[in-house]
């Protein structure tokens, strides 16, 4: 009978455009708007500021030092117009009202600290909200720099090389893998959850709630199957409805990456596929489906107990962020699962999968996160039952 | 045959509910100690103002809710110890029954069929008899949330009588219905009269409980004020028709 009730929630559940919307169709079209989106107006920016013809106002002597330096570099740099200015007051009243971009104040001794081999004095003037400038400034400053010490040095007869004592060279051991997994792994299972609730949400608001106010509930109750039939019928429809979401939100990621050339580095593209390798996403599903067990087992008693469909949603979408911020914690780069971590719900089942991605996983403390999710997936649905068997809350 | 004994019903009171009906009191009796009996081919009416306890009563015989004492007697089974069984010998229907709109009366009636353990076989036979007899063939493949409400009531008829119960439970089965759609209702309580089957309903309309009842009570703030058959509580009439009597049986009890 547990079946005969989920094929007929499934069947109704797919014939709701609401839920279809929050369970299928949202999560597969979020990441690749999303990456599309960023991308294009990444891509146009980074065009757009590297091509830019800025104009540099400069405040120096006759003849001077730095609009020189400035007019030889390249403009593969920038293009670049240069202005002259007497004073900074009127310098940088035209940097407020952008027509400059940039201004230089060299002061009239400059020379003379050249001269001297003593550090020279520059000051760069820059809009802070013009992205890019400050950077600019520094492509251009770092480049006239080493000019003028690898003068400095052939003025006074050293070898570049006497000036650098040590050589230090930094090895990285840990594998692309491993940092992938370490430092952004967090993200994969803080996606699942956040569209798991999501997709559990509807359905068991919609199966539980709206059947009470629909009012056919009671003609179920009197059929002659166990309410703890119906109530497991019910219940995996809204888990299922909540792996479909987080595997569609999943999907629409993989495919934006893929398609859309979310990852351009083709060294990280293989440790992506490396990673999302069969056994990774049993392995993963394991861990996640007494999660959304969980969700379902916390989300169904306040169904149960709602009387209006306004009122659950009322109560479950703050929920959401309860759920959710724990997630976010397992996000933080150092975060380790350890012996407590593996304790606490939904962050463990983050770390395990930080673990898991990065391939360094305590098979120990895995199973300890499993066991407790399991646990409390257990005592969800067990609370479940309990609400779902108490007739005042099943019958309006 | 329902045989009920000494039925009462307490619910728990919330404190919003407490607070609502002006009360200190924890509980509140809905039903209280009240016994009838209904018999195989005749029809039953439970009669009672609004608030009477009347659909409480109903929820008990068809096992929705436990009783808080009591016994239920449903065709030789004990329905307080054994509703599961108690279920496949009622059909239930209310004038407030949603149906699931987003199903068609086949899956719909298929569902129930399967829910009432009744055969694949024996589903397509009763779904083609009862198709037949209330003339539902042209919209059986429509989504019920398109149909119109007279249309809805057979269905809800059909998925009350697929397993073809022994017992028929209808708690206020016209309420909210025009009398065209209401007639279906009738003619069902008086079918299932012709067929044997034991019929219970409630109601407060006079007319309807003229026209088919055979055995009546009267309920009303929980307690039974009558209860016999139509031919003792019209030779104890003690006012012109059978409105006027339920009301002034009401307000006897309440003087009292």
């Amino acid at each position: 009978m547990i079946f005969t009730i989920f094929k007929k929630e499934l069947k109704e559940t797919l014939r709701d455009r609401r839920t279809l919307m929050m369970m299928l169709v949202i999560p597969i079209l979020i990441f690749p708007i999303i990456i599309n989106i960023t991308s294009s107006v990444s891509s146009s920016f980074q065009e757009d500021a590297a091509t830019k013809k800025i104009k540099i106002g400069i405040v120096e002597s006759k003849n001077g030092f730095l609009a020189k330096e400035l007019s030889q570099l390249p403009e593969a740099l920038g293009k670049k117009e240069l202005v002259t200015y007497a004073d900074t007051t009127r310098l940088i009243k035209d940097l407020k009202k952008d027509k400059i971009q940039l201004g230089a104040y060299v002061s009239a001794n400059f020379q003379l600290h050249v001269d001297s081999m003593i550090p020279a004095p520059v000051v760069l003037f820059f809009n802070a909200t013009d992205l890019g400038m400050q950077e600019r400034a520094q492509g251009y400053m770092s480049i006239i720099e080493q000019k003028m010490q690898v003068e400095r040095f052939n003025k006074l007869n050293i070898s570049q090389e006497k000036t650098q004592p040590i050589v230090s060279e930094y090895r990285n051991i840990a594998s692309d893998k491993e940092m992938i997994g370490k430092l952004a792994g967090g993200f994969l299972p803080y996606i699942f959850i956040a569209f798991c609730f999501m997709g559990c949400m509807y359905p068991a608001i919609d199966l539980f709630t709206g059947e009470k106010e629909r009012g056919t509930i009671e003609t179920l109750l009197t059929t002659p199957v166990p309410r703890w039939q119906i109530l497991f019928g019910k219940m995996g429809v809204v888990v299922l409805s909540g792996l479909l979401a987080a595997s569609a939100a999943l999907f629409g990621l993989f495919m934006s990456i893929e398609t859309l050339n979310g990852i351009d580095n083709a060294e990280l593209m293989a440790v992506v596929h490396s990673i999302l390798s069969p056994s990774f996403i049993v392995l993963l599903y394991c861990l996640l489906i007494p999660l959304t067990v969980f969700f379902a087992g916390v989300m169904i008693p306040i169904a149960v107990y709602a009387k209006t469909f306004k009122e659950a949603q009322s109560i479950i979408t703050p929920l959401n962020i309860v759920m959710v911020i724990p997630a976010m914690v397992g996000l933080f780069p150092g975060v380790e699962l350890n012996g407590l971590t593996a304790c606490i719900p939904v962050v463990n089942i983050v770390l395990s999968t930080k673990e898991l991605i990065a391939g360094t996983l305590d098979p120990l403390l895995v199973a300890l996160s499993f066991i407790v999710m399991t646990i409390l997936a257990v005592l969800a649905v067990f609370i479940s039952y309990r609400r779902f068997d108490k007739e005042s809350n099943v019958v309006l | 045959m329902i045989q009920v004994s000494n039925l009462s019903k307490t619910f728990d009171l919330t404190r919003q509910q407490r607070k609502e009906l002006n009360t200190e009191e924890r509980t509140a009796l809905a039903v209280d100690n009240i016994s009838f009996r209904c018999e195989p081919g005749r029809i039953f009416s439970l009669l009672g103002p609004n608030g009477a306890g009347k659909t409480t009563t109903m929820r008990m015989l068809s096992t929705i809710y436990k009783p808080s004492a009591g016994e239920i007697i449903m065709g030789g089974t004990d329905a307080v110890k054994n509703p599961q069984e108690a279920r496949r010998k009622i059909g239930f229907l209310t004038g407030s029954t949603g149906l699931y709109a987003r199903l068609t009366p086949n899956e719909l009636i298929q569902y129930f069929g399967e829910l009432y353990g009744v055969s694949k076989d024996n589903i397509a036979k009763r779904k083609e008899h009862l198709y037949t007899l209330l003339d539902m063939h042209d919209f059986q493949n429509k989504r019920i949330g398109k149909l119109s409400t007279g249309m809805k009531q057979k269905v809800s008829i059909c998925r009350t009588m697929i397993h073809d119960p022994e017992i028929i439970v209808f708690d206020e089965p016209t309420s909210g219905l025009d009398v065209i759609t209401a007639e279906n209702i009738i003619h069902l309580i008086q079918n299932c009269k012709e067929q044997g089957k034991t019929v219970i309903f409630s109601s407060h309309i006079m007319s309807e409980v003229d026209l088919l009842c055979d055995d009546l009570a009267i309920i009303h703030k929980g307690e039974l004020l009558f209860s016999g058959t139509m031919n003792d509580f019209k030779g104890q009439m003690q006012t012109d028709n059978l409105t006027a009597e339920f009301i002034r049986i009401v307000h006897q009890s309440q003087n009292a």
